[in-house]
């Protein structure tokens, strides 16, 4: 046992070890010139591949990455998707070490955290603990994420982009605050992975698309029930992207939408996490209630226009 | 099980920290918090926290002193009080190094936050701001107040390495030790060149 302890203690070897993760980890820990203020934080993902917080991404040329070496290098932007928040930049010349990961199991509620950022010259660290690890869900924008990993952690400047890392400096995500009003939040390895491979092949995330704006209406009862519709929810179109697929397919504002193919829709978002990437050019059967009556309407799935860049202000 | 020695250690750090944290009050505004310097009666803690010429010092058990505040830098927010222990030698903070600390590296807070006196705060350090290689600020992950202000920074041995100072975007900002040591010292220079002039 350990006498009355001011040395070589338990907090002292926590002290070291939080630390030693600091400096491992802070290797691959990258600041983006990429917006006015303050830099961005970024990983050095695979070598030459460095991936970003989308919102925090504010200028697409002339960008440059300060690395842990003292060196700044030049970046492209390979690609960015807002639905998960992640942009991909290629810096060919980065010599800094690339992250080690580690497997999915650190992820559990309770797990000690650092989140480390490079809001400058210097590498930041505040600790915490993950607070919520749930099943996949669906961003507010559409994007497809593995795990729901929300973090009991302060933000400061530099936060998004940078990395989760365990007590031993290996990466169990990526940190952003712009998924969940400000909240923070941890992308899953596996979700950063899976998007980085569509970003460096193609440049993007495609998606599919059907160019209406829709929000949820409660339909009369007695109208649900002639029709006998699966239920009383349907999505009332309240725009119509002119020569967009639902456009071209005849859609009218005011239709309301009740059903795509056999399956009743009565959440914009079941409609968005339906419209993956696989759906480009195929044709589905919808069905809508115009003027009382029940129609079909056959849409050609296009795919989603890549959206500008917003100029949200988060950390 | 990590939890049940960490506990202890903590308790112990606090203990000790509490033992070497005085609370500074002037006339009128609340307590901010000090740290006793020497044995023989000196206190530092922030110039904020020690506007005026004479200030009460408490310490940890109770014990209440008249203190002068022999010197004031507003530049650096840094001042020092001398009080009369009156023959008690009083419990010394042990001084650190803020040139050993990394980021990452635990911090233990102590004062007097809201009024609150004696209480512990646990975070780690956020970033180290130097200039010219010499550390210029202790920024730390760590939950301060007012009233934290002129109190310890310590490492996770309680070793003071700063004085905390202010509260930033969230973050504790503390002037490091190496900073509190080159004002001791400027102040003693003065001190002996206006004594010779005298003599």
């Amino acid at each position: 046992m350990a006498g009355p302890s001011t040395s070589g203690g338990v907090l002292e070897s926590l002290s070291n070890d939080l630390a030693g993760a600091v400096e491992r980890a802070g290797q691959s820990v990258v600041a983006i010139n990429a917006r006015r203020r303050i830099p961005a934080s970024g990983v050095h993902w695979r070598p030459g591949i460095i991936v970003a917080a989308h919102h925090t991404i504010q200028r697409e040329e002339e960008i440059t990455v300060s690395l842990a070496d003292g060196s700044t290098v030049a970046a492209t932007l390979a690609g960015r998707d807002p639905t998960t928040d992640l942009a991909v930049l290629k810096a060919d010349q980065a010599k800094v070490p690339v992250a080690s990961f580690a497997d999915g199991s650190g992820v559990r509620v309770g797990a000690l955290v650092l989140a480390l950022g490079r809001p400058g010259s210097a590498v930041t660290a505040s600790l915490g603990v993950i607070s919520t690890v749930g099943g996949e869900w669906r961003t507010w924008h559409g994007g497809n994420i593995d795990r729901f990993v929300r973090l009991d952690i302060s933000i400061y400047d530099g936060f998004s982009g940078g990395p989760l890392v365990d007590a031993s400096g290996r990466v169990l995500g990526l940190n952003t605050s712009g998924l969940s009003r400000g909240a923070a939040l941890a992308i899953p390895v596996a979700t950063v992975n899976r998007v980085v491979d569509q970003l460096v092949k193609s440049g993007r995330v495609a998606r599919g698309y059907l160019g209406l704006g829709m929000q949820a209406v409660r339909l009369p009862t007695a109208l649900a029930e002639r029709l006998s519709l699966p239920n009383d929810i349907g999505l009332m179109v309240v725009s119509a992207e002119p020569g967009g697929p639902g456009d071209r397919a005849g859609i009218l504002i005011g239709d309301v939408l009740v059903a795509v193919g056999d399956t009743a829709v009565a959440d914009p978002g079941e409609l968005l996490g339906f419209l993956g990437g696989d759906q480009i050019g195929k044709t589905v059967t919808t069905r809508i209630i115009r003027a009382g009556e029940s129609t079909n309407v056959t849409i050609t799935i296009g795919e989603r226009p890549q959206r500008s860049q917003e100029s949200r202000r988060r950390r | 099980m990590i939890t049940e020695p960490l506990a202890r250690e903590l308790d112990e750090l606090a203990s000790l920290l509490r033992l070497s944290t005085v609370e500074v009050h002037t006339h009128g505004t609340g307590a901010g918090s000090g740290i006793i310097w020497n044995d023989k009666g000196l206190i530092v803690t922030n110039a904020h926290v020690a506007r005026t010429e004479r200030a009460t010092v408490v310490l940890s058990d109770g014990r209440a002193f008249d203190g002068v505040v022999s010197a004031h830098d507003p530049r650096r927010d840094l001042a020092t009080i001398a009080i009369q222990p009156a023959g008690i030698a009083l419990p010394a903070a042990t001084i650190g190094h803020p040139t050993d600390l990394r980021t990452g590296d635990v911090v233990l807070a102590l004062g007097h936050p809201l009024g609150i006196a004696g209480a512990l705060a646990f975070g780690v350090v956020h970033a180290i701001e130097t200039r010219r290689g010499a550390p210029r600020w202790i920024r730390a992950d760590i939950r301060l107040a007012p009233g934290n202000s002129g109190g310890p920074l310590a490492d996770a041995r309680g070793r003071v390495v700063g004085v905390n100072t202010l509260i930033a975007g969230g973050l504790g900002v503390a002037v490091p030790t190496t900073t509190v040591l080159r004002f001791l010292a400027d102040v003693e220079a003065r001190r002996a060149k206006s004594g010779n002039r005298a003599a």
